[in-house]
């Protein structure tokens, strides 16, 4: 197999959509409105993972209750370090999900969906999981298509990464 | 675990290749054809791997497809084992031999040639004794969409599954990329591959 997972994808590509998602998310409450109208909530819930750039492992990692609010995290990011992964909770409609969005491919590690169906009925626990793995990497999607929106428009440079300069600023 | 219960760690894939008509019964004779075999020999020490069901590492036969097929959803798993031994226990081993040999035929040193037979003798009975390391990761395939999910992101054991993915139903599976995501969205693709436009380093860095 010649092709490897995240090849031919940048490293920042993954570094600043997580910062990004950080960013909007202590911006907006968390809230977020997708392409077809629905509403979903996002927020950083308990792990933030920095590494160096240029390299790709992990270089210091901050756990606990809302990493994100922490003088350490933006002193990190303002510092020149980058993020590798990024622990999410998510809220749509009545379900709960809880994700790691880890390195270059947006991987989705140690994901929590709700459990829905009483232990039994086999098929209806493959076409549940799936379902729920499914609606979790459509969130996923949507955030990503969001970011990439405002990512290659004409404001990114002129008004969102100095907003996010300020935001990492603010509470240093 | 983790298809059916438990948390999920996936790598995602699509595949590519088109699915056969009748692909159902075509796929009982690809996945029994391509099942995990036990060695012939307790000796082996390559690795071995192959398909078995998720409900049981022992299960390696899929003539029933309410067993692995559910509507859309393929869900197999593959199964990697290898005999490996502890190096400390075999070194120390092979020790206590040379020195019995020297002792026994009145020599200070263990020639190589002698050496290496002793080596292999020990390894043919600690390999007799020894049980695989036993390693299963778990598939879903959502078949009639060509995107699958192995729970592992572990580059080796991923690596395994294409390789054995492709010569079972001669269908590639690519890595899911997160531009992807942005396919249908003009110029955002090659925006998001261009670097340096989000510096955000302070004054100390």
């Amino acid at each position: 197999m010649d092709d490897t997972v995240g090849e031919g994808v940048p490293p920042h590509v993954a570094s600043e959509f997580y910062l990004w998602l950080w960013y909007t998310s202590d911006g907006n409450g968390g809230t977020f409105t997708f392409e077809d109208g629905s509403v979903a909530q996002c927020w950083v819930e308990d792990r933030l993972a920095f590494r160096s750039a240029g390299e790709e492992k992990v270089s210091a990692v901050l756990t606990g209750e809302s990493p994100g609010t922490t003088p350490e995290a933006r002193a990190a990011v303002r510092g020149g370090k980058v993020l590798r992964d990024v622990r999410l909770a998510v809220r749509r409609s009545d379900r709960e999900y809880s994700v790691t969005l880890r390195g270059p491919a947006v991987e989705l590690a140690g994901a929590k969906v709700p459990g829905l169906v009483r232990a039994g009925d086999e098929a209806e626990t493959v076409y549940e999981r799936m379902f729920l793995y499914e609606e979790l990497h459509w969130v996923v999607a949507q955030l990503f298509r969001a970011f990439g929106r405002e990512r290659a428009s004409q404001g990114w440079r002129e008004s969102v990464v100095p907003a996010m300069r300020a935001w990492l600023e603010a509470r240093a | 675990m983790g298809i059916l219960k438990g948390a999920l760690t996936v790598r995602r894939y699509r595949v590519e290749g088109e699915v056969p008509d009748g692909f159902r019964d075509l796929w009982i004779e690809a996945m029994n054809s391509h099942a995990f075999r036990e060695p012939l020999s307790p000796l082996h020490k390559e690795e071995v791997m192959g398909w078995v069901q998720v409900h049981n590492l022992l299960d390696t036969q899929f003539d029933d497809l309410n067993r692995w097929l559910y509507n859309q959803y393929a869900v197999f798993a593959l199964r990697v084992d290898k005999k490996v031994l502890p190096a400390r226990y075999f070194q120390a081993h092979l020790q206590k031999r040379c020195e019995a040999w020297c002792k026994q035929n009145n020599r200070e040193r263990v020639p190589s040639a002698v050496k290496k037979e002793l080596k292999e003798v020990l390894e043919q009975e600690l390999l007799r004794q020894t049980l695989p390391r036993v390693q299963v990761t778990e598939v879903a395939w959502h078949v009639p969409d060509g995107w699958l999910l192995v729970h592992s992101q572990s580059d080796r054991v991923n690596d395994l599954f294409r390789k054995l993915f492709f010569r079972c139903f001669g269908l590639v599976a690519h890595p899911f990329d997160p531009v992807d995501f942005v396919a249908d969205l003009e110029g955002v693709g090659p925006a998001l591959l261009a670097s340096g436009a989000s510096d955000l380093r302070g004054s100390e860095a």
